[in-house]
């Protein structure tokens, strides 16, 4: 990914094929400080750093569409995750997080979702590889989002119907169900020493999530919160 | 005057707050923490509502919300239920189903023509003379229901929550608190839920003078709120059981869904009233009710009173209304013999009279009928269940205490699927067969005794750990020994009847000889016949006495009789909280915003918002259409086609797949090319059709139907879990974004945007390319669903905007327009093409639409194909033509699904129509009988108002095709 305060000073060229977050719509009520960051203009803050970090204690949630993700299927994908020094999740419905950079989740036996974390750009790079038989491409455009804070279970209490608490939902767990009533991916990671959330759906029901979310946020004392708060 | 007595131990008041509100007009005064029962009747003011159906005056029953003896209403909320609702300051409460105020309810005449109202007297009558029902209709309609509707209720929002737990307890009594507890203990991760405001159950008010039961409480209580494992949540109650342990526990703020891995239900069981003339004055409660009057609310249930048991409980309500002041003028017991063990040794000694085989007769009623001012009583026969009234006598009271014995709160546990049997040692149904990981315990297991119930409470937390892996051993427990808690028959016949059975339907003995007179004499027909248990408190303190007179009736021993469906939810729940947060869930596409900037009026499909047309000022849906439409014609429009289904399908066995999922040849298409594939279910109808393009020997990419594509998509996966082809299936919907730009222009527009030759000899119908267009990547399909010249673009979601844009500047000096969904319908229906689920039904087969030529029956196989094999040897019924209707047509337009009429016969109906302005002409597609096929056939359309409009089967399409040679285009 771009260095973010780079992006931020990005000026947006009308002739560049420009991405949209697919949690774009649910934006146009905020007054949200927009950015590109590789190259999808994204929100990257709500409100003042005070808020936004007080919100992420409470309830926070992030809009990272914008990670570079990709996913591969077939049976050569494991061995091809493996040639390109991927970490391979052991079983299906766990993930693994690969030179502390690329997160690597198995969505089934030979089903794998590659995503850049913060600074890192080995997925795109991967997108790029021509296909070989037995392995098929999987093109992502996900809404991605973090969930952070105290209350993020009661939040999850309302939207998911499984135990997503840590005795349940292990550390390396994915577990593939449906909040807010569409199929979505959920796990827990260490970001940055906080433990959060992430939740990937369909883009095209991004902004529907978007508002799903933060209208529980919001009651239970969180809101929406920008990506440059992870960043800085 | 007041029923207030002093402090009590553990009782639920803050005497620091007083709180002021209004009954009926009048002001009362009462603590925080008082229900509004208890309120009022610390007041005195004992007539709290009247009953549904003869508007009897009613009081105190259960105060446990077993009954809904007093249901308000404070302007806002309706059917508020006294015995439980809290005081608050300020409330404003009239009873519900009155008219004219509780005291003096004009429907109150009703009780005295009662006996021309027999159950089901409304089955009977009304129907004749069929001129009056609407007289009696509007009657029956005010008369039906409790309460009035607030059609301006507030919206409040009642969250919806999933929670999970080892172990769910139901019944914080103590036999839950101690199940819950041992189970804590054990490393089990508990919630208990309750009822009730406080945890205790009848721990807290059952103390027959004893101080020691507060004391254990508090010990018990106390142990399990410290522990870490145990959640205790009150005021909650299980509403009903869902497979796999799924409970919704209900709260004021909403409903928590629970999903234990093992629930011990300890729900305890309800109070049953003995049967006896006029048992429902004001006045006449039950015993458990007097006691959770003075020990949770500290008020005294009567001044001088009586109890009529049939069970050694009563011995006990007996003390604890001494203790409360109250005096106790005798207590009757229907059963003969010296009973009440050393309780009644204390009556005894404390001076009251005990009346052994003796039963009320009748209580009566003060003048106002606003109370009890005494009861006639005498012997009783407790074998053969009569009342021997040759030696009756009155006694003077205020209030009559009433303890007959119990029936088991097994709601959970017939829903559970729990075998029930009947235990005459304590005469009620008991669990005999509990199903996996649900247990029973306490009184719902016929335990009745204090100390035994918590050894059973024990035993239940030891079965439930086994059950979970836990390595404990097994904990015995004895059946309950002594006498019965419950009679086996507490109905005292009278001949001037009102000895009420069902207080929620005013439904008396002789309600149900009659029903059983007239062949109702089944336990599931006598219910719905009589009502009893239908009432809101869904026959909780009916159910039991009902199946007693019925297996009296028919000489039947109880268990032979069974039991009523129990049915969630087991109290009745507002509609805001099974409603929840409103859910709906629905897909954008990355060019939603524009369409909305650009004025589009959107429409669902499926689960999409997509642009159905975009008006321009002063212009209605159908100027904006045909304007949008002739674009196209003209010069050239785009579309929004973001929501099609998309799915690759890769590997090499890809069109092997496809050969057999759908009904065409794809084996020997050409890469680079496009071909129609029709999908049928395994009856050989019609499901979906879409476009197959051939992307590399091993890629395919499918293009299909916005409403279907989820479907179709999973009934592909199905089919390769069965088939098991070397393929991978990859949906693609939500990632790649598309638009059609269609119309004579559509060419040159998209020219400029990129490098990909698009002359007809390079790029022909039908065909794909992989190109940059405005510097994205794109799949192109040239397509004519809508146009023959028309150009499908597929391009990352996160893109899609960025083409689009660049599409509408490059197409602005060729008036390029947008077309909404409700405009491709029309353009299709130009071009001659049928929609699957518009011009199909959930029965139309590929013959019937004339698509013959999509289907390759020499195949192997394909879904559908044995059945269309037998088909195609069957006449057709019915056929999809093309029609025009005449071309100065200026009637009552047909509508889609306007019937086809051949005489005074149905032959068909209208699938699509629509007038076309570039056509000037009425078309449309309709199913006619195969007579009617041939081009020129005429037939009759009846249209909604009942005219007949003829109309004429054509060619498709409707009209000559734009492109002047293939060569040119």
């Amino acid at each position: 990914m771009q260095a973010l305060n780079e992006s931020l000073n990005a000026k947006k060229d009308s002739k560049t094929a420009l991405k949209t977050t697919p949690v774009a719509h649910a934006y146009i009520k905020t007054t949200a400080k927009w950015a590109i960051v590789n190259e999808m203009e994204i929100a990257v803050e709500f409100a003042s750093n005070d808020i936004e970090q007080t919100r992420k204690k409470v309830l926070g949630i992030t809009d990272v569409s914008c990670f570079e993700r990709y996913g591969i299927k077939g049976p050569q994908a494991s061995k091809w995750l493996a040639d390109h020094e991927l970490a391979i999740p052991s079983n299906p419905n766990s993930w693994a997080l690969s030179n502390q950079k690329d997160l690597v989740l198995r969505l089934g036996s030979s089903e794998f979702l590659i995503e850049d974390q913060l600074d890192d750009v080995a997925s795109k790079k991967l997108a790029d590889i021509t296909r070989v038989e037995g392995l098929y491409p999987v093109v992502r455009a996900d809404a991605a989002f973090i969930l952070s804070g105290s209350e993020v279970l009661n939040l999850f209490s309302e939207l998911c119907s499984l135990d997503l608490r840590d005795s349940s939902l292990l550390a390396n767990d994915v577990v593939m169900t449906q909040v807010a009533g569409i199929s979505a991916i959920v796990m827990r990671q260490n970001l940055n020493g906080e433990q959060v959330y992430r939740l990937w759906c369909d883009g095209t029901y991004g902004s529907y999530m978007w508002e799903m979310l933060l209208e529980v946020a919001v009651e239970l004392g969180g809101g929406a919160v920008g990506l440059s708060s992870y960043k800085n | 005057m007041s029923f207030r007595i002093p402090k009590q131990a553990r009782e639920w008041l803050n005497r620091d707050k007083k709180i002021n509100f209004t009954f009926e007009g009048e002001t009362f005064t009462g603590f925080e923490g008082d229900t509004i029962s208890s309120a009022l009747w610390a007041a005195e003011q004992k007539v709290l509502g009247r009953s549904f159906k003869y508007h009897r005056p009613r009081g105190v029953l259960s105060l446990a919300n077993h009954d809904i003896n007093v249901m308000l209403t404070d302007g806002t909320d309706t059917n508020m239920r006294g015995d439980i609702v809290e005081l608050k300051e300020g409330m404003s409460l009239n009873a519900v189903n009155t008219i004219g105020g509780v005291k003096k309810d004009k429907n109150s005449y009703i009780d005295s023509i009662s006996p021309l109202l027999p159950v089901g007297f409304y089955y009977k009558a009304f129907h004749t003379p069929r001129r009056l029902f609407p007289f009696w209709e509007n009657i029956i309609r005010k008369a039906a229901g409790l309460g009035v509707v607030n059609f301006n209720y507030p919206r409040i929002l009642k969250r919806k929550q999933h929670a999970h737990c080892d172990l769910l307890v139901i019944g914080a009594g103590p036999t839950g608190l101690t199940a819950a507890y041992e189970a804590a203990q054990a490393g089990l991760e508990v919630t208990i839920i309750d009822e009730n405001r406080h945890a205790g159950g009848s721990l807290g008010y059952n103390r027959a003078g004893d101080k020691a039961s507060v004391e254990y409480l508090d010990d018990l209580l106390n142990k399990v709120v410290r522990h870490p494992k145990i959640t205790l949540r009150t005021d909650a109650y299980a509403a009903g059981y869902y497979p796999d342990h799924l409970i919704p526990v209900v709260e004021a703020g909403g409903i928590t869904k629970f999903r234990a891995k093992a629930v011990i239900v300890a729900s305890g069981a309800f109070e049953q009233p003995p049967v006896f003339r006029y048992n429902d004055l004001p006045g006449v409660m039950l015993g458990s009710a007097a006691q959770r009057l003075i020990y949770r609310y500290s008020v005294k249930p009567f001044n001088n009173g009586i109890v009529v048991t049939a069970n050694d409980y009563g011995y006990r309500v007996a003390i604890d209304l001494l203790d409360a002041g109250t005096k106790v003028v005798a207590v009757v017991d229907l059963r003969s013999g010296s009973n009440g063990g050393l309780h009644a040794a204390e009556l005894y000694r404390r001076g009251i009279k005990i009346y052994p085989g003796h039963c009320v007769y009748e209580a009566l009623a003060t003048s106002d009928k606003s109370s009890v001012r005494g009861a006639v009583i005498c012997a009783y026969d407790d074998k053969e269940n009569i009342a021997l009234a040759a030696n009756k006598f009155t006694l003077e009271c205020d209030g009559i205490a009433m303890s007959a014995g119990w029936a088991p709160a097994a709601a959970l546990l017939y829903q559970a699927g729990t075998g029930m049997q009947f235990d005459y040692g304590v005469q009620q149904f008991v669990p005999n067969r509990l199903p996996e990981g649900v247990f029973a315990a306490g009184k719902v297991n016929g335990i009745y005794d204090l100390d035994q119930r918590m050894r059973d409470g024990i035993r239940a937390a030891s079965d439930a750990l086994r059950h979970l892996g836990h390595s404990v051993a097994p904990y015995a427990i004895e059946k309950h020994n002594g006498p019965s808690p419950s009679h086996a028959y507490p109905m005292v016949p009278h001949a001037k009847g009102k000895n009420f059975v069902d207080f929620d339907e005013d439904i008396q003995i002789k309600d149900f000889e009659n029903a059983a007179k007239e062949g109702f004499d089944n336990i599931e027909l006598m219910k719905r016949f009589t009502t009893v248990g239908m009432g809101p408190s869904q026959g909780k303190h009916s159910n039991m006495n009902a199946i007693r007179i019925l297996a009296k009736i028919r000489s039947l021993p109880v268990e032979k009789i069974g039991t009523t469906t129990s049915r969630p939810f087991f109290h009745p729940t507002p509609i805001g909280h099974l409603g929840g947060r409103g859910f709906h869930p629905h897909r954008l596409t990355a060019i939603h915003d524009w369409h909305q900037a650009h004025g589009a009026v959107f429409t669902d499909i499926g689960a999409w918002k997509r642009a159905a047309y975009y008006p321009a000022a002063n212009h209605s849906k159908e100027d904006a259409i045909q304007a949008e439409a002739m674009a196209v014609r003209k010069s050239a429009g785009i579309i929004d086609a973001s929501s099609f289904g998309k799915i690759e399908i890769y590997g090499p066995d890809a069109a092997e797949f496809l050969e057999r999922f759908f009904t065409g040849s794809y084996i020997s298409q050409k890469v680079g090319s496009c071909r129609y594939v029709l999908l049928l279910d395994e009856s050989g109808v019609v499901v979906d059709d879409g476009i197959a393009s051939r992307l590399a020997t091993d890629l395919f990419y499918l293009s299909i139907g916005t409403s279907n594509a989820a479907a179709v998509y999973r009934e592909m996966q199905r089919s390769q879990q069965e088939w098991q082809l070397n393929i991978a299936l990859v949906n693609v919907t939500g990632a790649y974004g598309a638009m059609n730009i269609a119309g004579p222009s559509a060419r040159e527009i998209l020219a400029s945007l990129t490098d990909l030759d698009l002359s007809y000899e390079s790029f022909p119908i039908s065909h794909i390319q992989e190109a940059v267009v405005a510097g994205v990547e794109a799949r192109v399909i040239r397509v004519a669903f809508v146009s023959d010249m028309a150009y499908e673009l597929h391009v990352p979601m996160a893109q899609s905007q960025h083409v689009w844009n660049a599409l509408i500047e490059a197409g602005k000096k060729h008036g390029l327009r947008p077309f909404g969904s409700d405009t491709q319908r029309l353009l299709r229906l130009e071009m001659g093409h049928h929609m699957p689920g518009i011009d199909t039904d959930g029965l139309t087969n590929p013959f019937e639409i004339g698509a013959e030529w999509a289907i390759k029956m020499d195949k192997p196989y394909f879904i559908g194909q044995r059945s269309l094999s037998i088909l195609a040897k069957r006449p057709l019924r019915k056929q999809l033509v093309p029609f025009v209707l005449a071309s100065n047509f200026n009637a009552d337009m047909p509508m889609e699904c306007n019937l086809v009429i051949d005489g005074n016969e149905i032959a068909g109906r209208v699938t699509s129509i629509s007038y076309s302005k570039f056509i000037d002409r009425c078309i449309g597609f309709a199913f006619v009988t195969p007579a009617k096929k041939a081009v020129g056939s005429e037939f009759q359309i009846r249209t909604d108002s009942g005219s007949l409009v003829t109309a004429t089967v054509v060619e498709t399409p409707f009209f000559k095709n734009q492109i002047k040679s293939q060569k040119g285009a």
